[in-house]
């Protein structure tokens, strides 16, 4: 897939095969076109080349509600929860299943992650920890089929992030596709089986954790030359 | 309609279009300023085209002073009423959602039509100065248009000879691509925004002691010339500025050429139709601009 | 807050109910008017305060009912409450028509492009001038019926303050305002923007239509100038702004207190009347965005339904 901004490319014939049950993770120094790919994939931006395939289907011109509706949940670089609704009415609008089911879903979500007391609290008033756990398991709302995480370590602190990582593993277990955007390592080697590595918005490597971290390119990719 | 279409109808109508567009040309490049700079929609704009029209006019009626000469009194005067607005009120609002920017400048917009008002009374006035026209050829070339366009086609190059050239210039065209890298470029960003809305207000007032010759002043003369530079910035693209020239022009030969074929009532809703059906199909303006 | 609010307003309704039964004819009109300002910002607010998508044109729905409403009652003799009726319907479809190109446009630029077409219907409803009677204005058949109009308005304030009330409290409402935080999340958890702030538009076109009708079979006169005014938008925004653009009760309260304060003043400062109202303009902008009740909501964390 290529995604052009004006003259520069920041994807340039990217190519990806993600299986189910499988987590993935994105990694490549900042401007490699990590982000750009996650929003090309979501319908936050188009391609201006190639396919993007969901069990079969075309979507890379679809609008971002609609990729949302097929199975597809993200997570946002930047936190996007809704200040001025409240942790549960941020769940709220995600479903459209009745009023009666979504509340007790969202509940059920909310005591996951032990944040049940702060059901009524503006998402706005949350810290920044709390706030990404919300904006997690409201994609967890609809039970997507695959999730994309982008930067989910980022300014989380240790034991939370164990949590978020466990979270992670047992969505991977029931069968969903993860892809993860990460600068954590560790985490990245850690948590996700196959690796791919982008540099200038191509595709330099793409295999298991132990593979790339030996890879020289990518080495060079990220120390320089 | 049973009329027949001349070749120098099309001429006629295609001269009056340009002397009319460069007009608008540049009194939109004042509002264009104002909106790329500071991202303020600047509703006022009319009303300040307002009051250079009646500076010229005191000014030839007082004592008799050339109303092109004028335009050395006006637009210095305006700039400064600009800066003060900038200093005390528009400051406030830079970088606000819309409806803030909308509702404060409507805000000093009325304030300054009553003032007018007040000051002045809504008799309609006029500038005897200049009129007639050359016959060229086929066409009729009205005088005081001409000078109108010439005076406005020698302001707005002036004013992008400024912006090329010149290091305000230059500041004022980087504070307009990105402020936070301008501020750390060195630039006193608040300086650039106190002397943006000042040029935008004196490109506004150089317009209205221009249109001071050729037509009725009143208090609320400026509100269309508020919405046209609207139309303008909008056709020409937010932040670009050889766009608001091209703007303007295109917009003065879309008026004449709806005067050709519908009536006068229409005409003015031409120059809003445009502006709805360009907003649809490219809202980022017909060159790039940045939305 | 809880207990007495619903009996405060109770006796309220009565107290307005019955009002006619012992006022002048003026205090029957002024008041009816009130209504009209309740249920103009009201509407504003259902589109702009909740989605955050600034109408700046506004009155064009104002204006588009009440020609429709009256170019049916002239020409098709239908009843004055039919006719207001459809002066509505005529500005919900308006709405639909210019909102499924426009609602796409990012905020300055949906700004404009409203307020543009502000300013064409004025001049189409001037073209036409067989149907409405172009500049010379649209004259309907004598009819004193201040008070049936009175309660009329009453009537359509009510509702939309009740529209508004039942959109806050529901799903449909809250996703109205993910778009008002963040439209690109919202879009990227499954809410289909472009159609919810559709239905919003189209609601927010609707009071505006039928009072505009009232209105101008109250008037008994409308011409473009006096129907598609910016002068109205900007009013109903300031009240709407006033009082708390989001909450329930703001507009109402803003209407309330802006209406009151222009009576008063327009009374006695006829010359200043514009300029006094250009500082409103600018104190409520820079001083109180957020209007009364919004101050309120914050410093007191009360909930949305205020």
């Amino acid at each position: 897939m290529v995604k052009r901004f004006g003259g520069v490319a920041a994807v340039n014939g990217v190519s990806l095969a993600l299986e189910p049950g499988r987590i993935y993770g994105l990694i490549g120094p900042n401007g490699s076109g990590k982000t750009t790919l996650f929003n090309c994939i979501t319908g936050v931006d188009q391609a201006d080349e190639g396919e993007i395939l969901f069990k079969g289907r075309r979507i890379e011109r679809m609008k971002p509600h609609q990729i949302f509706h097929l199975g597809v949940g993200r997570t946002f670089q930047v936190i996007r929860v809704f200040p001025e609704l409240t942790a549960l009415e941020n769940l709220l609008v995600v479903t459209t299943s009745g009023y009666a089911e979504a509340q007790r879903r969202a509940r059920e979500l909310l005591a996951l992650v032990k944040l049940e007391r702060l059901a009524g609290e503006f998402a706005g008033n949350l810290s920044y920890g709390q706030q990404k756990l919300v904006e997690f398991i409201r994609v967890l709302m609809t039970d997507p089929e695959m999730i994309l995480l982008d930067e989910p370590a980022a300014g989380v602190n240790r034991t939370l992030l164990n949590e978020l990582l466990d979270a992670v593993r047992r969505l991977r277990d029931q069968g969903k596709t993860i892809l993860l955007v990460e600068h954590d390592m560790k985490v990245v080697m850690g948590l996700c089986e196959t690796v791919c590595v982008l540099d200038h918005g191509e595709k330099l490597a793409e295999g298991a954790p132990g593979v790339i971290q030996a890879d020289e390119r990518v080495i060079e990719a990220y120390f320089g030359r | 309609m049973g009329v027949l279409i001349t070749p120098s109808m099309i001429g006629q109508v295609v001269i009056s279009g340009l002397l009319a567009g460069s007009l608008y040309a540049m009194v939109a490049l004042g509002l264009g300023l104002i909106f790329g700079v500071m991202r303020v929609l600047n509703v006022a704009h009319g009303p300040l085209l307002m009051m250079g029209a009646y500076t010229t006019f005191w000014l030839f009626q007082w004592i008799g002073f050339n109303p092109y000469l004028s335009l050395l009194i006006s637009m210095p005067l305006l700039f400064l009423v600009g800066v003060a607005l900038q200093r005390f009120l528009v400051r406030r609002v830079v970088d606000a959602p819309e409806l803030s920017s909308l509702l404060l400048t409507f805000g000093v917009s009325i304030a300054l039509v009553n003032l007018a008002q007040l000051a002045f009374t809504s008799d309609l006035r006029a500038v005897e100065y200049l009129t007639g026209s050359f016959v060229v050829g086929p066409f009729a070339l009205s005088k005081p248009r001409l000078a109108t366009c010439g005076f406005a086609i020698a302001i707005t190059l002036g004013a992008f000879v400024f912006l090329r050239s010149t290091r305000l210039g230059k500041a004022i065209r980087a504070v307009s691509q990105s402020r936070e890298v301008a501020q750390v470029c060195g630039i006193d960003v608040q300086r650039i925004h106190l002397i943006t809305f000042g040029l935008g207000s004196a490109l506004a007032a150089a317009g209205g002691s221009l249109v001071a010759v050729m037509v009725a002043i009143q208090p609320e003369m400026g509100q269309v010339y508020t919405f046209k530079s609207f139309l303008v910035i909008v056709l020409g693209g937010a932040g670009n500025y050889p766009g608001a020239l091209l703007g303007g022009l295109l917009l003065g030969l879309v008026e004449q050429l709806a005067s050709l074929f519908l009536t006068a009532q229409v005409n003015e809703a031409v120059a809003y139709v445009l502006l709805v059906v360009v907003l649809l199909i490219r809202p980022t303006g017909l060159l790039k601009g940045r939305v | 807050m809880k207990r007495w609010f619903p009996a405060a307003l109770a006796v309220l309704a009565v107290g307005l109910a019955l009002y006619p039964l012992q006022a002048t004819g003026y205090g029957v009109r002024v008041m009816l008017q009130l209504f009209m300002w309740i249920a103009l910002a009201q509407s504003w607010n259902l589109i702009s305060g909740l989605t955050g998508y600034v109408s700046f044109g506004h009155v064009v729905f104002f204006g588009t009912g009440a020609y429709a409403s009256s170019i049916l009652i002239v020409t098709l003799g239908w009843a004055w409450p039919l006719a207001c009726l459809g002066g509505g319907a005529v500005a919900a479809v308006l709405a639909l028509l210019i909102g499924w190109p426009c609602l796409r446009l990012k905020g300055p630029y949906f700004a404009i492009a409203t307020l543009g077409l502000n300013e064409v219907m004025r001049v189409v409803v001037s073209y036409y001038e067989g149907l409405t009677g172009g500049g010379n204005g649209l004259s309907l058949p004598t009819l004193y019926a201040s008070v049936e109009i009175y309660y009329a308005m009453g009537l359509v304030a009510a509702a939309v303050t009740v529209v508004t009330y039942v959109i806050v409290t529901s799903r449909f409402g809250l996703r109205l305002m993910t778009i008002r935080e963040d439209e690109v999340a919202a879009e990227a958890m499954g809410i289909d923007t472009l159609r919810y702030k559709l239905y919003a538009f189209l609601l927010s076109a609707a009071a505006p239509g039928i009072v505009g009708g009232l209105s101008a079979r109250d008037q008994g006169y409308i011409e473009p100038l006096s129907v598609f005014p910016l002068i109205m938008t900007i009013t109903m925004i300031v009240m709407a702004l006033f009082g708390g653009k989001g909450t329930i009760w703001g507009p109402v309260l803003g209407a309330a207190l802006l209406f009151a304060f222009q009576e008063v003043v327009w009374a006695r400062f006829i010359y200043l009347h514009q300029l006094l109202f250009g500082a409103i303009i600018v104190g409520v902008v820079l001083l109180m965005p957020r209007g009364i009740l919004g101050v309120l909501q914050q410093k007191y964390n009360l909930p949305r339904t205020i």
